[in-house]
């Protein structure tokens, strides 16, 4: 009886967690770069009061045995890497990548992280970096009288002096990409780092053959989370959560009846 | 106690399971590859009116009505797009082979990923098994494709097909937690599975019927409190005949 109403608690809980994981996608539905996160459940471990398989007489066995289960716990959200759609900008350090790979930036304690948004500036010093400031890795610097930069779908920066006709290069820019995407950790900001579970980077240039994926400049990349598909989870999660919630309250009612048959 | 206590007893107590099992049913309607689970009722005869029936006589034996085992529904879920090329659902019967440390598991939970070596695996870690029993292997670069027939291509080059087996017996499985399943009794094997499909960028949703499992609950829930009306009858009538019997001092 108790079983019902903690397994029912735990439906609760993990439909909560899966309304506060929809919140989350549709709150950065127009971030860019920005990738959604699913919640996956599992059951938890049965309670077997007869063992199937268990020999019923000298001749029989018990051909299913009677297992209750005891509930569900979110096993892990995890991101889903999708492509976002494009969007164009027409700002030069707006990048896209068309492809599997992550833009690095080297965060000021010195590790590197990885990301996906592509909404690059440049810094007083004409250091390519992200909105946060961090530069990308290897770093890439343009000097201040730079007429035009151009970057071309291999990462090439290229730039052009006053008076001059011939562009210049000012550095490649490299992506990375993981044997697992889904096991990276989220530091915010849209910034990834490699975990156990990622794997170590695999690092090379755009367009290569370790299938990175190419850049197309003057476009962002939006996050990939469908408001319709995040608005029929909610309706799904919110419904589920019911359900557990009457679950409760029929334990509640069957306990009080118990409580009653002594009068 | 007399028969109609405790068979309502017994009733009462069957009940509760029958909840308990429907909170673990209505708790995993949002679990990918849950199957729901049913009860099958049954009357239970005590071993002294079992042994008396063989011997011929038929005496006014008590009964009670018990929970003895739990079936569990296989049918389809309904499937659901992701979009993940990792996500694999099966349409028809069938299960996905894992390698656990306790031996082969089965799920319909194909909610794979890679491992940081490039091994498919499950959200636990344990890698999917090939039609002959070895992990797959994959290059964690390349586009990952899978056809309905579980073969798994990359750059249009053959890796490997996915295990799908199923069972003669399907009731010899035990439900392990994490949506996997066991083999549980030795009278079943796994066979390859005939005519099933893979389909990928696609989870096959837990099949627990909420509208159904509402309307079992109310009636879990009546039926509890007809037996709870039995007992409390019961007892007024053992205290009525309680009342007659009162030798007056």
């Amino acid at each position: 009886m108790i079983r019902a109403l903690f397994s029912a608690g735990s439906g609760m809980n993990a439909q909560q967690m899966s309304i506060d994981n929809i919140a989350n996608n549709l709150a950065n539905a127009n971030t860019v770069g920005f990738k959604m996160r699913r919640t996956q459940f599992q059951d938890l471990i049965y309670q077997n009061y007869i063992q199937p398989g268990a020999a019923a007489g000298s001749q029989t066995v018990v051909p299913a045995g009677l297992q209750l289960g005891l509930g569900t716990r979110p096993v892990s959200n995890e991101v889903i890497f999708t492509q976002g759609s494009f969007q164009e900008t027409d700002n030069p350090l707006d990048l896209v990548i068309q492809g599997r790979g992550f833009f690095q930036v080297r965060l000021p304690s010195g590790e590197v992280a990885y990301t996906r948004a592509g909404e690059f500036q440049l810094d007083r010093d004409g250091n390519i970096v992200t909105s946060t400031g961090d530069p990308i890795e290897p770093q890439i610097t343009i000097p201040p009288q730079a007429q035009s930069i151009t970057i071309g779908s291999d990462g090439t920066v290229s730039y052009t002096q006053p008076g001059q006709t011939a562009s210049q290069v000012a550095g490649q820019i490299q992506l990375a990409n993981f044997a697992n995407p889904a096991g990276l950790n989220s530091l915010g900001t849209g910034l990834f780092t490699p975990t156990d579970a990622s794997g170590d980077p695999t690092v090379g240039l755009p367009g290569g053959q370790e299938g990175l994926g190419t850049l197309q400049q003057g476009y962002v990349e939006q996050s990939n989370v469908s408001v319709v598909e995040e608005f029929i989870n909610m309706i799904v999660s919110q419904r589920a959560y019911e359900a557990n919630s009457k679950v409760v309250k029929a334990a509640d009612e069957m306990y009080q009846d118990v409580n009653n048959i002594s009068q | 106690m007399d028969n109609l206590m405790s068979a309502a007893a017994s009733g009462m107590k069957a009940q509760m399971e029958s909840l308990e099992m429907l909170a673990n049913n209505v708790a995993n309607t949002g679990t990918v590859g849950f199957k729901s689970d049913r009860e099958f009722y049954n009357l239970y005869t005590s071993p002294d009116a079992s042994a008396a029936a063989a011997d011929g006589f038929h005496p006014d034996a008590s009964t009670l009505p018990v929970i003895e085992r739990q079936w569990t529904d296989f049918s389809q879920g309904t499937l659901l797009p992701t979009g993940n090329p990792l996500d694999l659902a099966l349409t028809g019967p069938g299960f996905f082979v894992v390698k656990s440390a306790a031996g082969p598991l089965y799920t319909r939970n194909g909610n794979f990923q890679l491992s940081k070596e490039g091994q498919l695996e499950t959200q636990q870690g344990y890698a999917v098994e090939d039609d002959k029993g070895q992990p797959i292997q994959l290059d964690p670069a390349q586009r990952v494709d899978i056809s309905a027939d579980g073969v798994v291509r990359q750059q249009g080059q053959e890796i490997a097909q996915i295990a799908v087996v199923d069972f003669s017996k399907i009731s010899g499985l035990a439900k392990r937690d994490g949506t996997y399943f066991q083999i549980d009794s030795n009278v079943v094997a796994p066979n390859p599975a005939k005519d099933t499909q893979v389909k990928q960028a696609t989870l096959e949703n837990s099949n627990v019927p909420a509208a159904e499992a509402a309307v079992r609950l109310v009636g879990v829930l009546r039926q509890f409190e007809m037996l709870q009306r039995a007992v409390s009858l019961g007892t007024q009538m053992d205290k009525s005949i309680q009342d007659i019997a009162k030798v007056t001092s």
